[in-house]
């Protein structure tokens, strides 16, 4: 039953990133979406997928934005 | 709930894609066009695994003492899996040259507006 919550989190997590205007949140809620999206993984019967999901999509990702807004600027003009 | 959980993946990853689509078409800003390009991939992997589900089965590993017939009928389809496992790393790599080159295009311009940078 809570594998539909993750459903919700995974969508709302991915409009709520992209109606931010500051893109270091918007880099955050990335990282939700990818991690629910790795738990919703686990419920469908792919356990590896999900290990490698939970790894590249909950930080590997987030990090890259973090490191491309770092460089660039913060504020969406 | 009487939505069964491999639609409701379907619908999830129907409606990541969407999004994806909207945010790479329409919104302004370099970073988020390519969070967009992201959500599209999580979207589509997400398909190619609810289709490969099978409600009720089982996690496709063999292990001792089970039948062949019985294990043939009950794991889930193992071939998307292997697909998307490797489709995940290389969608991380070609996002991180995306924002590699919106960076050499920021120092260049001084802008992440995709107006602005295309002069409109």
């Amino acid at each position: 039953m809570i594998e539909y919550l993750f459903m919700l989190t995974a969508v709302l997590g991915a409009i709520l990133a992209l109606m931010q205007r500051d893109l270091l949140k918007s880099a955050i809620l990335v990282g939700i979406s990818g991690a629910s999206i790795a738990i919703l993984y686990q419920y469908l019967l792919a356990p590896d997928v999900a290990l490698t999901q939970a790894i590249v999509g909950a930080a590997i990702i987030p990090v890259f934005f973090a490191l491309a807004v770092y460089k660039t600027r913060r504020m969406e003009e | 709930m009487v939505i069964d959980v491999q639609i409701a993946s379907l619908f999830t990853a129907v409606s990541l894609i969407i999004i994806g689509i909207f945010a790479a078409a329409f919104l302004d800003n370099l970073i988020k066009k390519v969070i967009g390009l992201a959500f599209i991939g999580d979207g589509v992997n997400l398909f190619l695994i609810a289709m490969g589900y099978k409600p009720g089965g089982i996690v496709y590993i063999y292990l001792p003492g089970m039948a062949a017939e019985w294990f043939s009928q009950n794991a889930a389809y193992p071939l998307p899996f292997a697909m998307v496992l490797t489709s995940i790393v290389i969608g991380a790599s070609t996002m991180a040259v995306m924002l590699g080159i919106i960076i050499v295009l920021y120092k260049k311009r001084g802008s992440l507006s995709a107006k602005e940078i295309l002069g409109e």
